[in-house]
């Protein structure tokens, strides 16, 4: 029976992953990215896998995290480099399994203008 | 074992990065020192090249070779012991971490290992691979002596004091001299380390980056280009070395435990690599110069960080920090991802503050251009043409490198 305390589905996928190039303001906390938070509400470490697909070239991955039980992870695409780095300026998606429910949430920070923007937006979850 | 019983049929080699792909005429895996004269003997007779592999973490063309390539796989171990003199002797084929691990059974250290311990201790040595602490030399300084097979198969020992001069070449030579079989070098009471880490931002760190490296035992820097985010990590004997860290630092690893398990770092991702060492004077410029330019041209593609490190000065003739205190900077490139665009572009930089590159990392330069920058050249050729008169141990990389033409 499916723990209840388990919130989520165990794979997530977002199609619109950009890491802006340019950043203003003071880094890192205005540095521009791209991120996911992950939250595991559950009583098991969640093993994550992540790959990257892009619109020319073959996918990249697998970038594994683990996200301790009953607690928050979050993953600034520009950090990873393990397989390869994310290049910048570059239009890429994402595919996200895990071993157990989970809940991710996407978020952009793009300060290349001198105006602070941001967006965030909650991924697509698998029926599953 | 017989030196035929040990040689392969040839397949391609390559480095830890996979960057350095070359197939030898054949592998030689002497089993003991009677064995490597013999191959030695062999390959001078019939004319064929003999180089060194050692662990193949340096991404050079160092031992490069269409002739013998040796493994010193069977030539493990601590050979002696002298208290009174405070040394080990191994064999050429231990690894840093083999040979940490050895030393901690019997109560001894090296004193200090690089940022990881998976080279040969010969293949660290030959080429001045070091640490961080700006009280502390690089690997090869600990080199008390060193037996050795040359050219013509013949054994030949030379040892610190009484063979300095000789031993100022052995340091840091390239395996330009011969074939090391034995490496004594000077210990110290096993000893103890607590790591801190802390992330900080770049003008904090260089603001106390010289007062904390004075300090404390080991220090250095990594800068995330992606981030502009520095991390500081520090090491000293329990007990020692700053306790009180600026506002700014962010704690975030603590651990402690014998030096050879806490000092090198485990490193499963591949990577290629591009180092100078600078006058220590020109260190901070010079960082904040490549700093610039990683991120005004290189961020699309570079997510690896920066490595910033201190070595004290030495008197070894081709040893990068030679007659100077130094840091080191170093650059890291995922393996497999083109890295000349971006190596490339901020070598100058290094060479404009006075830099030597690091042996065993990837450069440009070429026997011209070293030739000003090491004082004793030519006491390492003195030493050099004494010991392989005929260039037998010079590939095609060491003639352009050290050699007396250009290509």
């Amino acid at each position: 029976m499916k723990n209840k305390q388990q919130q989520g589905k165990r794979i997530w996928a977002f199609a619109a992953g950009h890491i802006p190039l340019h950043s203003t303001g003071t880094e890192p906390a205005f540095t521009s990215h791209d991120k996911v938070a992950i939250l595991n509400t559950g009583d098991k470490d969640a093993q994550v896998a992540l790959v990257v697909f892009y619109a020319d070239g073959d996918p990249v991955g697998d970038y594994t995290v683990t996200v301790k039980r009953k607690r928050i992870r979050k993953i600034r695409f520009n950090d990873l480099i393990d397989p390869l780095p994310i290049p910048l300026d570059t239009p890429f998606g994402f595919l996200i399994v895990s071993d157990v429910d989970i809940i991710v949430q996407f978020s952009r920070l793009n300060t290349g203008a001198s105006a602070l923007s941001s967006f965030c937006v909650t991924a697509f979850p698998n029926s599953q | 074992m017989s030196s035929a019983a040990t040689i392969k049929a040839a397949t391609e080699w390559s480095n830890w990065s996979g960057s350095l792909k070359f197939t030898p005429w054949n592998f030689g895996k002497p089993g003991n020192e009677d064995a490597l004269r013999q191959v030695i003997r062999n390959c001078y007779t019939e004319g064929r090249q003999v180089r060194l592999a050692a662990a193949g973490h340096s991404s050079t063309p160092l031992v490069e070779t269409r002739g013998t390539l040796l493994h010193l796989h069977h030539f493990k171990g601590i050979i002696r012991r002298d208290d009174e003199q405070q040394t080990v002797t191994f064999g050429a084929g231990m690894t840093v971490h083999e040979a940490n691990a050895a030393l901690q059974e019997i109560g001894l250290a090296l004193f200090n290992t690089g940022d990881v311990d998976v080279q040969t201790l010969a293949g660290a040595i030959a080429t001045g691979t070091h640490g961080t602490g700006m009280k502390l030399r690089n690997l090869s300084s600990m080199l008390r002596g060193v037996r050795m097979v040359d050219y013509q198969g013949n054994v030949r020992e030379f040892s610190s004091p009484a063979d300095e001069r000789w031993m100022n070449a052995m340091r840091v030579s390239l395996g330009a001299l011969g074939i090391f079989t034995e490496l004594t070098v000077r210990v110290v009471p096993l000893f103890k380390l607590t790591r801190t880490e802390h992330f900080t931002t770049v003008d904090s760190c260089l603001e106390n980056f010289d007062a904390l490296a004075g300090e404390n035992r080991n220090v250095d820097f990594y800068w995330y280009p992606r981030s502009d985010e520095i991390k500081i990590r520090i090491l000293n004997e329990p007990g020692q070395g700053t306790t009180e860290f600026p506002y700014s630092f962010r704690c975030v690893k603590h651990e402690e435990g014998w030096v050879g398990e806490i000092l090198p770092r485990h490193r499963e991702l591949r990577f290629d690599e591009m180092e100078y060492a600078l006058p220590r004077e020109a260190g901070i410029a010079c960082f904040k110069e490549v700093r610039n330019r990683i991120k005004a041209r290189h961020r699309k593609a570079v997510a690896w960080r920066v490595l910033y490190r201190t070595i004290a000065g030495d008197a070894n003739y081709l040893s990068p920090h030679y007659g100077r205190d130094s840091v080191s900077i170093s650059l890291h490139h995922n393996a497999g991802l083109p890295f000349d665009a971006f190596f490339n572009d901020i070598e100058p930089i290094f060479i404009h503050h006075s830099g030597r590159p690091h042996w065993a990392k990837k450069h440009n330069l070429k026997a011209r251009q070293l030739r000003p920058l090491y004082p004793a050249w030519e006491a390492f050729q003195d030493v050099r043409r004494s010991l392989d008169p005929e260039g037998f141990f010079m590939n095609h990389y060491l003639k352009v490198l050290i050699g007396e033409y250009e290509e």
